[in-house]
């Protein structure tokens, strides 16, 4: 584990760059995250992503299987992938403070 | 002479099998992530215990896999293995190269891993074993640049591999190599970017000795199958007899359906099509005199998967005769309704062969637009609980 | 820069000139040794395969080694199997015996072809794997360096054997349609860190991931909790969450399964089935699997009618001998009590005393 301040907060981050503690999370530590996986700006689209998996995760403590995001957000997968070149997973949901998505078995 | 630090693994280099240990103190004379993931599974032969952290999402832009993470849980003891990330990359169809395109993989691999690889994994891919998470980019581009692509991973289409087929087999009823490299170039965007609720699998196997292990291993197994008459050379057939083959035992009394007749009299060999089931195994023991049918095409079977969640499946046939003649338009578009399916229904980490196992297979055909047949079953149902729909029956009051 | 979904290299461009002239123009093909496929095209042009094992774990310097002897006998060209094995695919018949002569002093061993067993499909175990219990590699290499002779052809198998090895009850590998299956398994019930589920987990998606609803969710805690009487060692929950732990070098062990296939030929594939449930995990040369498999191998070998797979010959022989003459005890270990398990029983009065 590292301690790395991002948008004015000391947070524990794992090896890949997630956030431990999901209730530390906001919006100037969304911005920094963002900056990690190669997003400069946050634009009005990225905010729709990340508040809508944001909410998601607080209603339901899970990220929505991505057709789903997708379906509700009203962004094709590659405009997910424009957005956040490293895709939803590592990108999106990083940035929206979620714990890491759990990867191939 | 030094005392050897690995004294478990080196007893795994005597015995006669090629030993993968071998493979690994070579690649640590180059690599000291290789020298250090020698040391860590030494560590692990010695308390019995793996050494990896679970997790690790990595990945290269514009992807949402082909890399696994992967991270040493002991990184302090073992520093060129705190970062050991897998690229899965795409093998070309029917495992075939140049040397020079396996030499230009090397030299990529040589800069920017610990040069260990597996050829192949068991879904067909390229694995190179251990890289850094720096040098996941760079490793991808300079890999693009000799063209080579990532494989898939997570809830994806995963790589898709084949049988030799037609390249060399003359067993081979559909040409599976063309058919995986056609799929996996047409569905790219799957492979690459996850969006499915589970992993997807594709295996193409020439003829139904499936030497690609379809049935077993791929949510969709393409089986290459012929619907006419077995090709019989009798003249050759006489010479397996006369070069000593006991064709009464090794190939009449094993036919599964009592199809194959011999005649010792006349030296004729009779095969009775209609109750042949092309099992394969009069061909398998007669090459040179029995071949494959001359109207092929591909049996497809749904659901096969390893035991992951409730239980492993054999795949169940879908559909019992397909053309498979580029460009696979009937293929590809099948392949589309299923997967939309199983999206707008299967929950998170449900494979397609549990959903049709928890929606019916009813409900999975209608969805599909396919005609329920009764090559599809072992047998008709026992039980006498059948749904009607309202339309079934008539209105009574 | 990298270009996006340019996908494989295009296998056309890597077939031998032979294989491209003769495309699905084979005719027919013999086993004339032990590890050589030598096929004919209508052409009437002859290729012949020889076919070696690989460790599957390789070095780039091993693959240079592959390919410098592949530039001197087949053009510059190379296959590999689905099993691991690696093909020299010759066209020139008199460089066939040079090439096995060159295999010998290399040290590569020939074999895998027919009625043998064939290189042994496998997991990553300790070498990459996070949910490994056992090394899959070292399993592999413990086990073939009893077999190889059934490889190389210099003792002869009644028919295919297939072999596979699964470093954990995920079964990557086919290993629930092999002849004979090496599987890692758990005894014990996994230990939660409930401190790091409530940050690094999806509680929901844990939950789901039992396929017993052993897991449940602990809200004081913001945890799950698992229960002990319905688990049973699958891993699942620990695959979804990293705040469970289900390793235990103590009590995990590897499992012995027989008798599935894949092929069609003669029976429909079927599912390996429990023939030994727990031994122990004693790296690196695993003693008791070792000997467990011989064994097997080697009923299998005395009993089987030629051309019989292990499986094929079971059903034949039945069940209640299988365990009678490989001397493996019987336990409730071997009933089944999972999902598909009542169409594991007998209901029939056909059996064997």
């Amino acid at each position: 584990m590292e301690i790395r301040e991002l948008g004015g907060k000391q947070l524990e981050l794992d090896e890949d760059g997630f956030i431990q503690d999901p209730a530390a999370w906001d919006e100037a530590v969304a911005a920094a995250l963002a900056k990690t996986e190669g997003v400069d700006e946050m634009s009005e689209k990225h905010w729709k992503l990340v508040n809508y998996l944001r909410n998601y995760y607080l209603q339901f403590q899970m990220a929505p299987m991505i057709r789903k995001l997708c379906k509700e957000t009203g962004f094709k997968l590659n405009e997910v992938y424009e957005l956040f070149p490293s895709g939803p997973a590592k990108g999106a949901c990083k940035v929206a403070g979620l714990p890491k998505p759990t990867g191939c078995v | 002479m030094e005392p050897s630090n690995t004294p478990l693994l080196d007893e795994l280099e005597e015995g006669q099998w090629p030993s993968f240990v071998a493979q690994l103190k070579q690649a640590a004379e180059k690599s000291p992530a290789a020298a250090d993931l020698l040391r860590q599974v030494e560590r692990s032969y010695a308390d019995n215990t793996g050494h990896w952290k679970r997790g690790g999402i990595v990945g290269v832009r514009g992807y949402g896999g082909g890399v696994v993470g992967r991270y040493s849980s002991l990184p302090e003891e073992f520093p060129g293995v705190k970062e050991f990330h897998t690229m899965r990359i795409n093998e070309p169809a029917g495992f075939f190269y140049t040397t020079e395109k396996l030499r230009q993989l090397c030299d990529v691999w040589d800069q920017y891993g610990s040069g260990l690889l597996n050829l192949h994994g068991s879904t067909g891919d390229i694995i190179l074993l251990g890289t850094t998470t720096e040098n996941l980019q760079p490793c991808f581009d300079a890999l693009t640049e000799v063209g080579f692509d990532l494989g898939g991973s997570g809830s994806a289409l995963r790589t898709i591999s084949c049988c030799v087929g037609q390249a060399r087999c003359e067993y081979a009823c559909i040409d599976t190599m063309d058919i995986t490299y056609d799929l996996t170039m047409h569905f790219q965007s799957d492979i690459h970017r996850p969006s499915f609720p589970y992993k997807f699998k594709i295996k193409c196997s020439g003829c139904p000795n499936d030497c690609a292990a379809a049935s077993a291993r791929s949510d969709l197994a393409i089986i290459g199958v012929w619907r006419d008459a077995i090709q019989v050379d009798p003249q050759a057939v006489r010479q397996y007899v006369a070069d000593g083959l006991n064709i009464i035992d090794q190939v009449v009394r094993r036919c599964p359906t009592w199809a194959v007749e011999w005649d010792a009299q006349t030296q004729e060999l009779k095969i009775n099509d209609a109750d042949c089931t092309h099992c394969m195994h009069c061909i398998n023991q007669m090459p040179k005199a029995l071949r494959v049918g001359k109207q092929q095409g591909a049996t497809l079977l749904v659901g096969g998967k390893a035991p992951v969640v409730k239980g492993a499946q054999i795949g169940s046939v879908l559909v019992p005769f397909i053309e498979m003649q580029p460009p696979y338009t009937e293929f590809k578009e099948l392949l589309v309704k299923i997967i939309d399916w199983w999206a707008e229904n299967g929950k998170n980490r449900e494979r397609i062969g549990e959903l049709i196992d928890r929606l019916g297979m009813a409900a999975f055909l209608q969805a599909i637009g396919r005609q329920p047949c009764a090559q599809m079953v072992n047998a008709p149902r026992a039980n006498p609980y059948l749904f009607w729909k309202s339309e079934e029956v008539q209105q009574n009051g | 820069m990298a270009k996006n979904d340019i996908g494989p290299p295009n296998y056309r461009d890597m077939l031998p000139p032979i294989v491209r002239e003769n495309y699905g123009r084979w005719r027919q093909h013999t086993i004339p040794q032990p590890g050589v496929l030598c096929h004919t095209s209508e052409s009437g042009a002859v290729l012949t395969s020889v076919r070696v094992a690989s460790p599957r774990l390789v070095s780039t310097d091993w693959v240079r080694q592959i390919c410098a002897l592949a530039d001197q006998f087949c053009d510059g060209h190379i296959r590999f199997t689905t099993r691991h094995n690696v093909e020299f695919l010759v066209s020139e018949p008199a460089k066939v015996e040079p090439l096995l002569e060159r295999l010998e002093a290399a040290g590569l061993m020939v074999g895998g072809v027919g009625n043998a067993i064939s290189n042994v499909v496998h997991t990553q175990g300790w070498i990459h794997c996070k949910s490994a219990v056992t090394d899959a590699s070292g399993l592999v290499k413990a086990v073939m360096d009893e077999l190889h002779p059934y490889f190389t052809g210099k003792r002869d198998v009644p028919a295919r054997l297939r072999v596979a090895v699964a470093c954990c009850v995920n079964m990557c590998g086919a290993c629930h349609c092999s002849d004979i299956a090496i599987v890692g398994i758990h005894r014990t019930v996994p230990r939660i860190n409930h401190d790091m589920v409530s940050k690094s987990c999806e509680i929901p998606s844990t939950v789901a991931s039992c396929p017993t609803g052993a897991v449940r969710p602990n809200p004081k805690l913001k945890s799950i909790d698992i229960v002990a009487e319905k688990c049973m060692y699958c891993g699942n929950c620990a695959a979804v969450c990293p705040a469970i732990d289900i390793m235990d070098p103590v009590n995990d062990g590897v499992s012995i399964w027989v008798g599935g296939k894949i092929s069609n030929a003669r029976t429909a594939p079927k599912f390996s089935r429990l023939a030994i449930p727990f031994l122990p995990n004693r790296p690196p040369r695993w003693p008791e699997v070792v000997e467990a498999v011989k064994n097997l191998v080697e009923v299998w070998r005395g009993n089987a009618k030629p051309g019989e797979r292990m499986g094929e010959w079971i059903d034949r022989i039945g069940w209640e001998r299988f365990f009678k003459l490989t001397g493996i005890p019987f336990t409730d270990k071997h009933i089944d009590d999972f999902t598909h398990a009542t169409t594991t029983f007998r209901s029939t009065t056909q059996f064997r005393f």
